[in-house]
């Protein structure tokens, strides 16, 4: 099993959030999680990322024959698991370039591959970049930083697809997107499926699920998931809403 | 030893101390010092500081041997050694500098300009043993380099500098503290700025942690000049940054900057005070500080709009990083504005490095240090960026490496 999480249970201030969860991932498949606000989707996101607000209350993680537990945010990131954040953080001051150039040879690192260097670099971010419809200005510019919406979307794919994660964790990354940004954003996705990799996509709407094609759409409720099937749960959802599920 | 005893007993090194005229200014001052009962609670500018360091110390004052060295390089650019606090005169066709000597009390012994309640300003005018002038003449664009030196430990500098920059003169000024002994220096720079002149000020402070530099900067300007300063305070020992400025004619602006790196137990005392006097001018201040450790420290800004200065425009802003929950950041910005039409504002932002910005970069697989030393760097990154000196840029870069590499 390439991700397997197991009776999962978290709390944040003393509220519980996810609840006994449980969901495999096998190389190679794309995976829909819809629900409706407050379900625990993005908590679900950041407690596979690690963010380290949450209190692991039961169950465990499994990622690539790790513990996740075992990792930290970074060591979880050089292994190869990416998440798309819902609202990508502005940070003034740091250069996209050299930011995303370190970010890659970290992972490098870890698995024991040769660094990239400035000029490689330079050409492998110039390529992805006209392939997502990324200006080449934007690369000069900070972290997120004054950037649309849209762009920062964008820019959250340019990161995944330099990246090359093998589970990449997109949370609502339609939301604010027009429709246009919105192909670009899943074409730029579908351009990165393989084999090898798998997705793990969290939203609202069948929209996006129109653009990317999931193996299997899970509907999550109240911390858990409730019902786990193919494309037609999406439809089913589309049509009636979460209310039958809840 | 108290200041009387001490004043007393070293008046024969002092400078001035023969002229009557300064002798009574100066019994009015140690009779403060002696009334002061130096009430931290109602003075914030004394916050932190272990006063008794300071007032009651030890006067020692050596004249150095080796004489100060004044280069004139090629470029109009000259580098000057100033050695305890002394420097040689010197002059040519762009500049002249003088050193202070005892018939000098006229240009040396005034502070009426400056604050009475400030302690260290009086503490200079009252034991000063050394100091120059230095004029910039008219319509000429020069460099000064200043490194100064100190030969000694436990040596007590009273300091005073007068810089003139004639009409239409302009001065690139990079004043270089960075002393390994146990001495305490108390420097004052007066600075006048005439119609149409400029004067670049950086001062790179960069001390061990048993030295202790207490520095004022009083300057005036008049129309059409431009003041800009900044201060890269890296010292290990404590450090007082207080500048004042003064823009007494129309469109004079006056540009003061500094950036602290804290830790260990070390303080820093700052302000900055800009008082409008003429329509048309404007004033930006702005002190970030990223403290480590249990390091304090305190940063004040003024601004003082007149009743005559219609179209001020009038800018403050405190930023501040604590990296750890033992060090605290005092700020206190203050606005008085008597005039009816200006720009005006302050701003104020204290707190821990951003959680969520280190998660990001984490998430892109940067270690926990690496995201953290990157997001200092960020945060003052456009006050790095804007040095236009790559001289300079190279010495700042290499000292916050160094202050970086003990973030833990």
């Amino acid at each position: 099993m390439f991700l397997e999480i197991k009776d999962l249970s978290v709390k944040i201030e003393n509220k519980n959030i996810l609840k006994s969860l449980n969901l495999n991932i096998n190389k190679g498949e794309v995976h829909a999680i819809m629900g409706p606000n407050g379900s625990g989707k993005s908590t679900l996101a950041n407690v596979l990322a690690g963010k380290e607000d949450y209190e692991i209350l039961d169950g465990r993680i499994n990622f690539k024959d790790n513990d996740l537990f075992d990792l930290n945010i970074e060591e979880r990131a050089q292994e190869g698991l990416f998440l798309a954040f819902q609202y990508p953080v502005e940070i003034p001051g740091v250069n996209i370039t050299p930011f995303l150039h370190s970010a890659i040879n970290s992972k490098r690192k870890r698995m024991n591959e040769e660094e990239i260097d400035n000029l490689s670099f330079a050409k492998l971010l110039k390529s992805k970049a006209s392939d997502l419809g990324i200006n080449i200005d934007m690369l000069k510019r900070s972290v997120n930083t004054g950037f649309s919406g849209g762009e920062k979307k964008r820019y959250e794919i340019l990161q995944m697809s330099i990246l090359n994660p093998d589970l990449a964790i997109l949370d609502e990354t339609d939301s604010g997107l027009d429709i246009d940004a919105l192909k670009i954003v899943t074409d730029g996705v579908n351009k990165l499926k393989t084999k090898d990799n798998s997705f793990l996509i969290i939203t609202h709407y069948q929209k996006l699920l129109d653009y990317i094609k999931p193996d299997y759409v899970h509907v999550m409720v109240n911390g858990s998931i409730v019902k786990s099937g193919g494309s037609e749960i999406a439809a089913e959802i589309e049509k009636d809403g979460f209310q039958k599920f809840q | 030893m108290n200041i009387q005893d001490n004043y007393l007993k070293n008046k024969k090194n002092i400078f001035f101390s023969e002229n009557k005229d300064i002798q009574t200014h100066r019994e009015k001052l140690i009779n403060i010092f002696e009334n002061d009962k130096f009430d931290k609670k109602n003075n914030e500018s004394l916050k932190n500081i272990n006063l008794k360091n300071f007032i009651d110390f030890k006067y020692k004052y050596l004249i150095p041997e080796e004489t100060s060295v004044i280069n004139n390089n090629q470029d109009n650019s000259y580098s000057i050694v100033s050695v305890n606090g002394q420097c040689s005169s010197f002059k040519d066709d762009k500049i002249e500098i003088t050193k202070i000597l005892d018939e000098d009390y006229n240009d040396f012994s005034k502070n009426d300009t400056i604050e009475h309640n400030d302690h260290f300003v009086n503490l200079n005018s009252l034991f000063l043993n050394c100091g120059f002038k230095i004029v910039i003449k008219k319509n000429n664009n020069i460099k000064i380099k200043i490194s100064n030196i100190i030969t000694d430990d436990d040596l007590t500098i009273f300091q005073k500098n007068n810089y003139i920059c004639e009409e239409g003169s302009s001065l690139n000024l990079i004043e270089e503290y960075e002393n390994k002994n146990n001495s305490t220096s108390n420097v004052l720079n007066v600075i006048k700025l005439e119609k149409n002149s400029q004067l670049n000020h950086f001062l790179i402070q960069d001390n061990s942690p048993n030295h202790n530099l207490i520095i004022t900067s009083h300057s005036s300007c008049k129309k059409d000049s431009t003041f800009n300063q900044k201060v890269y305070n890296f010292s290990e020992g404590y450090v007082r940054n207080f500048h004042y400025s003064e823009l007494m004619e129309t469109n004079s602006e006056a540009d003061l900057q500094g950036i602290f790196f804290l830790k260990d137990n070390n303080i820093s005392n700052n302000k900055t005070f800009v008082k409008h006097l003429a329509e048309d001018c404007k004033s930006n201040q702005v002190y970030k500080g990223i403290l480590n450790d249990r390091s304090k420290a305190t940063y004040f800004s003024n601004t003082h709009v007149d009743q005559a200065a219609q179209k001020t425009e009038g800018y403050q802003l405190s930023k501040g990083i604590l990296l750890s929950d033992n060090a605290s950041y005092f700020s206190k910005p203050e606005l008085k504005i008597y005039a009816d039409d200006v720009k005006c504002s302050h701003g104020s932002t204290i707190g821990p490095i951003d959680e969520n910005a280190i998660f990001y970069l984490r998430s892109r697989g940067m270690s926990k240090i690496a995201a953290t030393k990157i997001l200092i760097s960020s945060f003052i990154n456009e006050e790095l960026s804007s040095i236009d000196n790559e001289q300079m840029s190279e010495i700042i870069q290499k000292k916050l490496v160094r202050y970086l590499s003990k973030v833990k």
